[in-house]
């Protein structure tokens, strides 16, 4: 038999050859999948941890409290516990820490300062003067803040004495000599130190004292003097970084499972020298979320691979089928001989070995090729995962299991013995059997992703893998099922036509008996190829929709510190787009806070501009524009202008004995509507003038609103300042004060932006309003300026630190802020459009009513959010005497510059770079790869199949041809028939596979995309059938066809001569 | 009833092959053919039968010689040439009936007609004569795979003269058919030559079917080599089945007028 195989290999080599080819795609594709599972999976999780910022891989123990005598111990134990944790990486730590607050008695008011380390300060603080402190010098030097210097008026060269600490058990004064002073610089962690890096807070309260008192600091030392200097350490915070230019992947799981222990290992370390220890990093979150991203990569990855497998098997079963039907005489007169069908089925097995062999020497090769020039195309050469040609186990088991499980599909028919009529019918029933069971197992595939969308969560979803291959199928088989009857119409048209060549087509394309197999693979083929096209487009349109959602805005800039005044003309200038401040925070909705780390979220921008500023798509053709506007105020607040470094001075007086003092807290807008409280010291009421110094420090700004706490002086606890009442205050006391603007013109208040007028209004804030009598409020122009004189009368019975805040503002109160919220807010929170809503947005309360119910809020997906006016939001904010109007960062809409990042401001997205790294990153590169290999590889098994069927087809036909001939059609006219013959079947089943890609696109295709976090996408996924794509796809698949059933039909018509004529059909 | 000659053969030549290894199918090959008259063609499997009645209807063409059919030089023509010869003046009925498998027996014949673009209700007129005339009537919509040889093969005459040609070719027309089925078909072929007035040519090595013919010529060896018993004017003498009047007599299953009687009819074909 061996002999038998080798001769009729050599006798058919063009037939072996052909079912080679068609043998090695299906293996190629498996181990190009397997490649892109194995080898570049790996790399991506590497390149992705490598290409991640500090921010999301350092590792951050945050220690709390401790002893002078413990600092060094635990700030060295908690390095080693950080270390240990990312051993298998080089670690790089710095630590900062501050102490407790101490006294500052010559501050000439009650106040208090604080000792600060910052290990690597060079890169924190720009020098403005001196030098930086160096360690172990007596008394111990420190630098300090511009700011500070600035209101204690240090130079280099001060000497500074801190009083005792603030604490249970306080550490003696010391002495520290100022020997520099720094700027703080953006983006550098300031923004967790006691004051922000503000230097100053006149009004700080810590819970020691009853009033506010000042604070300044940091007086930064070195921080081997903090540690060992005895002072008691208030936060000690140490971070690592460790370097993973260049992880492996087991280093990286390692590094996961010990930083999510470190937290544990921190805290046996210190025991009780701390009060409260706490390790925090992105970074375990950061590479589960990665193995997240690889899970659905791989998944989707291996869909395609199925489908490709099913693709090349359909081809082989073809081909195996029609290489039967040339064999079948051989067969015949083999078994004739007393060939047994066991040996036969040898012979079969031999040949199908050997052609496994052979497809997998040829399928690994070029699997690896085939990666290595798919990883050099986008997007995967774009996100670094660009490999050379390679070959490794899992490729090389896939492809030969590939090429074995193909084969065995090839020896299947050339098995077949049994009566054709037998065949036939067994056939026939099997057929209709294996077409029910796959309708019925799509429907199931489908309904297990409809009802599981966010997968088993195991590693390879089997659902996910085998649904759309199973839809395609089954879709096609049914569909095919659909062609002949809609040929048998066109047969029943053709009838009346005179000539003989059309209707001769449509007989031959109606009548004959045409193999499933080809018309399967043909219909599978086209099916496979829009579906891969359609399902690009809709992941990539997905992807767009989630990018855009969740940045909100075509550019974020989260801010680690709350802005200055005049920020936004910065910010503007760098991007050269439309600014708005933002504030997107965790607000509690009356008593629901929400799930674990789920709070409901507030985000409030420029509606005004909304067009300009908001991202994400609205459902039912409503726009942003719409929406804004029914969020924003009718028009903007006037307020009073405040030129650039304008004089304000303060002026108040009060009737009665008490002394009141009043703390002005100014609220300053600026050209980009961002809101800044200035904060002034304590004046007291006195009758003088007091000026308010910097507040007036940008061009372009508005005085909005003015808030007036008015205090009893009754002194500080532990401040070292003391000037108690001797008797309890009563009565009232009537309190007018006037603040005036110098070089303020009030005629364009009054005539100011947007027409509202500038009618200011007073309100005695919450949460004790009836501490205020009778507030009024009027705004003057003089000669010098604007005045806006404020009276009132206090009460001056009650609690000395009870509030009594006068609040001024340049717009009536607004009553409900309008919001838009979200679908799952409005599910949650039971709210509707009309309701209203109390929020508590920071500690304020805020009534807010349901305007309308969007599908997401951007830059909030999928969560329970509110959108609101951030002119609407800080009016409420502000009335209530709430005049840190929350700013957490800038969106800008329509940039044309891409310098913002240099401000180091904060963290910059970009709906541009969101996307990207959605559709392009490392983690997720590899799907539409992929789906770009799919395209090509369902379009050559389709032609090679047609090419396979049609030759087969015109040579057992060639008698028929030679017919022709004989009933005088001249060769043309025999080509037309042939042509249009197998061209009428061609389209309908091109036309079966588009209808069936088209439905696979539009069921499965949504429920297959997913977030980089595995869940179901927000929004929710709309398919997309890309017509022109589609369009071309079909015209170039229906031109290959035609071009190579032409050439198939030029050569056997000229091959069909008269000796056919005597040939027995 | 015999005319002036319809086909003219003249040193037909026609070699396969080169060298030492060719084959001479036919070597300076001459006759002639009266229109209106049949004539058998013998000879022993490969004599040169078919290379002959391929060049004499366009589907070969000859190394040397002429052939002219109905005054047409076939030699000289070129494919569509051929072809529309073979449209016009020329069918075939080939020994494995030729017919088209995904076409029914009408629509087989309808066939030659579509190709000449005749109106629908032209054609199917003409389909149902013909089809009467074979005695297929009834068979009508059935294709050539539920027909017997018979049956098939009367349709393929039927088909041969749906196009009303000049020189109906039949090469080997019951070959594939047992003695009693082969001879209704040959009687069929004299039945309408007698009546249609088409000149046919039959090849056939079944020298029972030679009584039908009105001259036989031998090919032996890719030569002609008269048969001696035909007469002057070309008939055979002294045939049985030949009357003077040139029509079959007293043949089993032919009519007197000329078509086919029951059996012929298609129920005893199979």
């Amino acid at each position: 038999m061996l002999r038998l195989v080798a001769r009729r290999a050599r006798a058919q080599w063009p037939l072996l050859a052909a079912l080679l080819a068609v043998a090695v795609v299906g293996p190629t594709l498996l181990g190009t999948c397997a490649l892109l599972l194995t080898r570049t999976a790996e790399q991506a999780l590497e390149t992705a941890a490598s290409r991640a910022t500090p921010d999301q891989i350092d590792v951050t123990a945050y220690t709390v409290t401790m002893r002078g005598e413990h600092a060094r111990s635990v700030a060295d134990d908690t390095r080693a516990v950080l270390t240990s944790a990312l051993a298998p990486f080089a670690t790089t730590t710095a630590a900062r820490g501050a102490s407790v607050m101490r006294s500052l008695p010559r501050a000439g008011a009650p106040a208090v300062a604080y000792l600060s380390g910052v290990e690597d300060l060079p890169a924190r603080a720009q020098l403005a003067g001196g030098r930086l402190p160096r360690a172990g010098a007596v008394p111990a030097e420190s630098v300090v803040l511009e700011s500070t210097a600035r209101h204690l008026g240090l130079t280099v060269g001060s000497r500074v004495g801190l009083g005792r600490e603030l604490a249970d058990d306080p550490d003696q004064g010391i002495e520290v000599r100022v020997v520099g002073i720094v700027r703080p610089l953006p983006g550098s962690g300031w923004e967790r130190d006691p004051l922000a890096a503000t230097g100053y807070d006149p009004a700080y309260r810590d819970g020691r004292s009853a009033q506010p008192v000042h604070a300044y600091g940091p007086f930064i030392v070195d921080l081997a003097d903090l540690l060992g200097g005895g002072s008691t350490l208030d936060r000690l915070e140490i971070s690592a970084l460790p370097d993973l230019s260049a992880p492996s992947g087991r280093d990286l799981d390692t590094v996961t499972q010990a930083v999510l222990g470190a937290d544990r290992r921190l805290g046996r370390t210190l025991g009780d020298r701390v009060r409260i220890q706490r390790v925090a990093s992105r970074l375990p979150s950061t590479l589960l979320a990665a193995h997240d991203q690889q899970r659905v990569t791989t998944a989707a990855v291996l869909a395609v691979a199925a489908i490709g497998l099913v693709l090349t098997a359909t081809a082989l079963a073809l081909a195996g089928r029609l290489s039967a039907g040339v064999r079948g005489d051989e067969t015949a007169l083999m078994s004739a001989l007393g060939v047994g069908r066991g040996q036969l089925a040898g012979a079969a097995l031999v040949e199908a070995g050997a052609l496994a062999v052979l497809a997998t020497a040829v399928a690994i090769p070029a699997s690896s090729a085939l990666h290595a020039g798919l990883t050099r195309l986008p997007p995967m050469a774009g996100a670094g995962l660009a490999t050379p040609f390679g070959v490794n186990a899992a490729q090389v088991v896939s492809v030969a299991g590939g090429a074995l499980a193909l084969a065995a599909v090839l020896v299947v028919p050339s098995l077949r013995t049994s009566s054709p009529g037998v065949r036939g019918r067994r056939e026939l029933l099997a057929r209709s059997g294996a077409d029910l069971l796959l309708v019925a197992l799509a429907a199931v595939g489908w309904w297990q992703l409809r009802d599981q969308p966010t997968g088993s969560g195991s590693p390879i979803d089997a659902v996910r893998v085998l649904a759309p291959a199973l839809l395609l199928i089954a879709g096609s088989a049914v569909t095919l099922r659909l062609v002949w009857p809609a040929l048998r119409i066109v047969e029943r048209l053709a009838v009346r036509a005179r000539g003989l060549m059309l209707p001769l087509a449509a007989f031959e394309a109606a009548r004959r008996p045409q193999a499933v197999a080809a018309g399967l693979l043909i219909g599978l083929g086209c099916a496979a190829a829009t579906y891969g096209i359609g399902f690009d487009a809709t992941w990539q349109r997905s992807q767009q929709d989630q990018a855009d959602l969740s940045v909100g805005t075509d550019l974020a800039l989260t801010l680690t510190a709350p802005p200055a005044a005049g920020q936004g003309r910065v910010v503007g200038a760098a991007t050269g787009g439309e600014v708005s401040p933002a504030t997107d925070r965790g607000v509690a909705v009356g008593q629901w806070l929400g799930g674990a780390g789920d709070p409901p979220r507030l985000i409030a921008v420029d509606t005004t501009r909304a067009e300009a500023l908001l991202r994400g798509r609205l459902n039912d053709g409503r726009t942003w524009k719409a929406v804004g506007a029914v969020l924003a105020p009718p028009a903007r607040a006037a307020g009073v202008p405040v030129p650039a470094g304008a004089a304000l001075s303060l002026a108040g007086k009060a009737t009665g004995t008490t002394p009141l003092t009043v703390t002005p807290r100014l609220l300053l807008q600026d050209a980009t509507g961002l809101r800044t409280p200035c904060t002034g010291a304590p004046v007291p009421l006195d009758g003088r003038a007091h000026p308010l110094p910097d507040c007036a420090t940008a061009e372009g700004l508005r005085l909005v609103a003015v808030s007036l706490p008015f205090a009893i002086a009754t002194g500080n606890v532990g401040t070292g300042y003391s000037n108690a009442l001797t008797e309890p205050p009563a009565g009232d006391s009537r309190v007018a004060v006037t603040l005036t603007v110098a070089g303020a013109d009030s005629a364009a208040s009054s005539a100011g932006a947007d027409s509202e007028v500038a009618s200011w209004t007073a309100t005695s804030a919450g949460p004790a309003p009836g501490q205020l009598g009778t507030p009024a409020v009027a705004l003057t122009g003089t000669a010098a300026g604007a005045e806006l004189k404020m009276t009132t009368t206090v009460a001056l019975k009650g609690p000395p630190d009870a509030a009594r805040t006068l609040v001024a503002t340049a717009f009536p109160a607004p009553g409900p802020v309008p919001v838009a919220v979200s679908a799952r807010f409005a599910a949650e929170a039971g709210a509707r459009r009309g309701a209203r809503l109390d929020l508590t947005v920071g500690l304020t309360p805020v009534q807010v009513s349901v305007a309308e119910v969007l599908p997401a809020v951007p830059s909030a997906p999928g969560a329970a959010a509110v959108l609101a006016d951030f002119d609407a939001l800080s009016r409420a904010l502000a009335v209530s005497g709430d005049f840190d109007v929350p700013v957490d960062a800038w969106w800008v809409g329509r940039p044309t510059g891409g310098e913002v990042a240099d401000l180091r401001l904060g963290s910059v997205t970009t709906r541009a770079s969101e996307t990207a790294r959605l559709t392009g990153g490392p983690l997720r590169a590899g799907l539409p790869a992929v789906l770009r290999l799919l395209v090509p590889a369902a379009v050559l098994l389709m032609i090679a199949g047609i090419v396979l069927h049609v030759t087969f087809d015109l040579r057992a036909r060639a008698v028929e041809v030679a017919r022709l001939r004989g009933l005088g059609m001249t060769r043309r006219e025999i080509r037309a028939v042939l042509l249009g013959q197998h061209v009428g079947i061609l389209v309908p089943l091109l036309a079966a596979g588009a209808v069936v890609g088209a439905l696979a696109t539009r069921l499965v295709a949504p429920l297959l995309v997913r977030s980089d976090t595995g869940s179901a996408p927000v929004p929710e996924v709309l398919s997309v059938w890309p017509w022109a794509a589609e369009a071309a796809l079909l015209t170039g698949l229906l031109a290959g066809c035609a071009l190579a059933v032409s050439v198939v039909v030029v050569v056997q018509a000229r091959l069909a001569d008269a000796a056919h004529l005597r040939v027995a059909s | 009833m015999n005319g002036g000659p319809l086909v003219g053969v003249r040193g037909v030549h026609r070699r396969y092959g080169s060298g030492a290894t060719a084959v001479h199918a036919l070597r300076d090959v001459t006759f002639e053919l009266a229109a209106g008259t049949m004539t058998a063609l013998v000879g022993r499997s490969g004599s040169g039968k078919t290379t002959l009645l391929n060049i004499i209807g366009g589907l070969d063409r000859p190394d040397s010689g002429t052939v002219h059919v109905d005054g047409t030089d076939v030699t000289a023509l070129d494919e569509d040439g051929l072809s529309l010869l073979r449209r016009e003046k020329v069918s075939y009925v080939f020994q494995t009936f030729g017919l088209i498998p995904v076409l029914s027996a009408a629509e087989n014949v309808g066939a030659p007609l579509r190709l000449a673009r005749v109106p629908p209700v032209e054609r199917e007129r003409r389909v149902a004569l013909l089809l009467d005339l074979v005695g297929l009537a009834a068979h009508a919509e059935q294709r050539p795979g539920e027909l017997s040889g018979g049956q098939q093969q009367r349709v393929a005459i039927a088909r041969a003269l749906a196009a009303s040609p000049r020189l109906l070719i039949a090469d080997e027309p019951t070959g594939q058919l047992d003695a009693e089925t082969g001879l209704s078909v040959m009687a069929l072929l004299r039945g309408v030559v007698e009546s249609e007035g088409v000149t046919a040519l039959v090849s056939t090595h079944d020298p029972t079917m030679l009584a039908l013919a009105d001259r036989v010529i031998r090919i032996n060896d890719g030569q002609l080599d008269e048969h001696p018993g035909i007469r002057s004017d070309g008939r055979l003498d002294e045939h049985p089945g030949t009357r003077s009047d040139g029509r079959l007599d007293e043949h089993p299953g032919m009519r007197s007028d000329g078509k086919l009687d029951g059996r012929a009819n298609g129920r005893g074909d199979s």
